[in-house]
């Protein structure tokens, strides 16, 4: 009996522990009275079959109270800051760099320019980008030399010491000027065009032939940011047996440990890749940027070394969206069928390829647009030019493809007389549909998605 | 005055990487109390997709979501992974998940078949219980199944496999062949009011209707449109790196490069689209991308609606607009001037 009453005792108090214990954990959290049905978190989570189940995630908890740890957040004894140089011209030949005078400064532990790494290249597509500046700059974003010091601020102090000579180089900065025969070369070699795709369906000028009307619009976009909150960031630690680990902003470890062995020109399996919660990536953290350097500068020093970009570093060193110049010319049947398209997609590539490459290959195949069109050529180029470099971003060329197919489906629908869902309707994929590449799609929903969307909308009824 | 416009963006987009092998690889382990662990490469970036990747080992399981602790992103102890990119976490790291989740679920199956008196084939997973197909009174908890496997027939419930979506080369010359295993399609459609005094654009609603295969987790899929329509609502109307003539950005900072912020959004209504695709786990595909892709095209055929002008350059800024009005009025005039 007593034994009975001293386990509810027991019970009770645990219970009375474990609330507080929850008091501690969650004091900024104010008491809610009602929760929507989809906060009943523990609900969703806990519930079978879990597909289909509107469960949180469990670091939304941690976002929420400010607990998650970036890389920025963490710390390890001894580390160190390592600040990089950036070359502030977009086309030149390093005569020099000097670095004698950041050393001398007290804190600053080491120095690294782009001659001291082993294999100073990467890239996905292409191994077109150095890891550092060697001998030559290709864009104003280049980083030149690093520097690791006691602090972030002795660090940055550090990088105004560094001396460096350049020569300044012809540069290109527009990409229809980049693929004339004279212009100016960005990486050595006959042509500014690194890649091309085509894409043939069809006969386009028979499509063009039968055509009631042709319409023919130029269309462009912009370069933007990926804009993560948390900026590109990297904590290397070179151990005593010669691993490195790094703790690093990278949204694709796999790639990353294979290229920075790559550049350390160091057996894969030495090297550890450990990814934090990442604080947005959108396609900007798909590559490596400081992370030899930083293993490199931890190697050099025997200390964790932290890095951290600016936003300044993010805007001009990291990878951006390509702006697409699009010429399209349509062919359409007095009712409205897109009976011919003739595409013609030039890309800013930028200074390296990065992502290019594929971004190019999706643009080139989705530029058709969800629609079917028997007779189709596009034609597509990326091209170098002495800007900050382009890469994978959420989307990889189908934002800029869809801006112009689409725009111009509404040019034409407002010509033609044609309502623009009743267009697109029209012309949309089915099941079945063959895409521009002549592959039979399948689980096509095309036209639902525009009925829910009208439906919704209240496309019909709407008025201005 | 201020205009209202409406306009339609609609949009395909692949899931994976073109034609490239991107493959991904999974451990799922089913731990001696019925709870499991799950390994996988990618790293979680913000989406979700840590969640909706435990979400489909556990219903392969017929555990529930928080039965599921996923360990992610280390080099060295989880198996490699093509990563957060192209859309293809649900799709093809998800794939994986379902086949590993498979194979340890196999063993649950060979060890709770004599228990049962049955044949392996004849169980199934349901409701953290291994029962028989057809008569579900006849079961057995996942916890004492595993725990059989684990410490009385020494045989731990664990599972390894590896996805990789089947492509067919392009044609160098004509494009032709299969670069993807799936698509999705979406329709975004907004509603602006332009100030043609001004040239200012609001976005003020905005109806999005996406197909993801399954959706998995309907709270993410909603989420992540909802961030690609802000991302859209960006690239539409605001953003733009500005270089000097010498090459070097003149907005480098988050002054002068304007980001949309909650006071730029649209109210946004999500439908997901019903759809189920075979070769997906549990007929999923994906939505990370595509939900930046139509919304740009929307706006500005909302602001050709509104106004009648159009925009041919991104961004849609307020200078931009207003000098196509301009234009167009004086074009107007000019057109009017004969008949005088």
């Amino acid at each position: 009996m007593d034994e009975n009453v001293k386990t509810a005792e027991r019970e009770v108090t645990l219970e009375r522990l474990r609330e507080i214990d929850d008091d501690l954990r969650l004091p900024a959290v104010p008491e809610q009275v009602s929760y929507p049905i989809e906060t009943l978190i523990p609900e969703a989570r806990t519930q079978t079959p879990a597909v289909g189940q509107r469960a949180s995630r469990p670091d939304g908890r941690l976002h929420g109270l400010g607990q998650t740890k970036y890389i920025d957040d963490l710390s390890f004894p001894g580390m160190i800051h390592a600040k990089i140089k950036r070359a502030g011209i977009s086309k030149a030949r390093v005569k020099n760099i000097d670095v004698s005078e950041a050393e001398k400064m007290p804190g600053v532990m080491a120095t690294l320019v782009g001659s001291e790494i082993p294999v100073n290249s990467f890239g996905p597509s292409y191994q077109d980008q150095p890891v550092m500046v060697n001998g030559t700059v290709f864009h104003a974003g280049d980083p030149v030399a690093a520097v690791a010091a006691t602090t972030e601020q002795l660090a940055l102090d550090a990088l105004d010491k560094i001396k460096i000579d350049y020569e300044p180089l012809e540069a290109v900065y527009d990409p229809i000027e980049a693929m004339k025969d004279n212009a100016p070369q960005v990486h050595e070699g006959e042509s500014n065009i690194y890649s091309s795709k085509v894409i043939q369906k069809g006969d386009v000028e028979q499509g063009f032939e039968a055509s009631h009307r042709i319409y023919e619009n130029t269309f462009s976009t912009q370069m933007v940011e990926h804009v993560p909150m948390e900026p590109h960031a990297s904590i290397a630690d070179w151990d005593g047996n010669g691993r490195v680990t790094l703790h690093s902003s990278l949204g694709r470890i796999t790639l990353g440990r294979a290229d920075i062995a790559r550049t350390l020109n160091m057996p894969i399996n030495r090297i550890r890749v450990i990814a934090t919660v990442v604080g947005g990536n959108f396609g900007g953290k798909n590559e490596i940027t400081t992370e030899p350097i930083l293993a490199l500068l931890s190697k050099k020093t025997g200390r964790p070394v932290k890095g951290v970009y600016t936003r300044e570093d993010e805007f001009m060193s990291s990878t951006t969206r390509h702006p697409f110049i699009m010429d399209y010319k349509t062919g359409m049947s007095k009712d409205g069928k897109i009976l011919a398209r003739k595409v013609r997609l030039v890309c800013d590539g930028g200074a390296y390829c990065s992502w290019s490459e594929t971004t190019l290959g999706k643009a080139c195949i989705l530029s058709a647009g969800p629609y079917n069109i028997e007779n189709l050529y596009v034609e597509a180029y990326a091209v170098y030019t002495n800007k900050t470099m382009t890469g994978a971003m959420r989307g990889f060329g189908a934002p800029q493809v869809c801006f112009a197919y689409e725009s111009q489906m509404d040019d034409m629908a407002h010509d033609l007389g044609i309502d623009p869902l009743d267009i697109r309707r029209m012309n949309a994929f089915h099941e079945g549909s063959a895409s521009p590449t002549g592959q039979v799609l399948e689980s096509v929903v095309v036209r639902d998605s525009l009925e829910m969307a009208a439906e919704r909308f209240g496309w019909q009824d709407w008025n201005k | 005055m201020k205009q209202k416009g409406k306009g339609i963006g609609c949009m395909w987009y692949p899931i994976g990487f073109t034609v490239a092998a991107n493959p991904s690889a999974a451990t799922v382990k089913v731990n001696e109390d019925g709870t499991a662990t799950l390994l996988t490469g990618t790293v979680e970036t913000g989406q979700g997709s840590l969640t909706v990747l435990g979400q489909i080992a556990a219903e392969e399981l017929g555990i529930s979501t928080d039965d599921v602790h996923v360990v992610s992103a280390d080099t060295d102890t989880t198996p490699m992974d093509t990563g957060a990119i192209a859309s293809r976490t649900t799709y093809v790291t998800g794939n994986a998940i379902k086949l590993a989740a498979e194979k340890a679920k196999e063993i649950l199956f060979e060890v709770a078949a004599p228990m049962l008196n049955v044949k392996p084939s004849q169980l199934e997973a349901v409701d953290r219980k291994v029962q028989v197909k057809g008569f579900p009174q006849r079961n057995l908890p996942i916890s004492e199944v595993a725990l059989q496997a684990q410490f009385v027939q020494g045989r731990p419930p664990i599972g390894s496999a590896s996805f990789n979506p089947p492509t067919v080369d392009m044609d160098p010359e004509t494009g032709q062949g299969k670069p993807f295993s799936t698509y999705v399609y979406a329709t975004q459609i907004a509603e602006v009011e332009v100030d043609d005094e001004t040239g200012q654009v609001d976005v003020l609603y905005m109806s999005a209707a996406h197909d993801c295969g399954t959706a998995i987790n309907p709270m993410l899929v909603e989420g992540q449109i909802q961030g690609g329509i802000s991302m859209g609502v960006g690239f539409a109307l605001q953003e733009e790196m500005l270089f000097d003539e010498k090459g070097v950005q003149i907005n480098p900072n988050l002054t002068n490069y304007i980001m949309p912020t909650s006071l730029d959004m649209p109210e946004i209504d999500v439908d997901i689209v019903e759809n189920f695709d075979p070769t997906g786990p549990f007929g999923a595909k994906g939505v990370g991308e595509p939900t930046a892709v139509p919304t740009a095209a929307a706006i500005c055929n909302a602001i050709f609606d509104a106004v009648g002008v159009r925009v041919t350059s991104l961004p849609a800024t307020a200078e931009k607009v207003l000098k196509l009005i301009k234009e167009k009025r004086a074009n107007e005039n000019k057109q009017l001037a004969p008949a005088e």
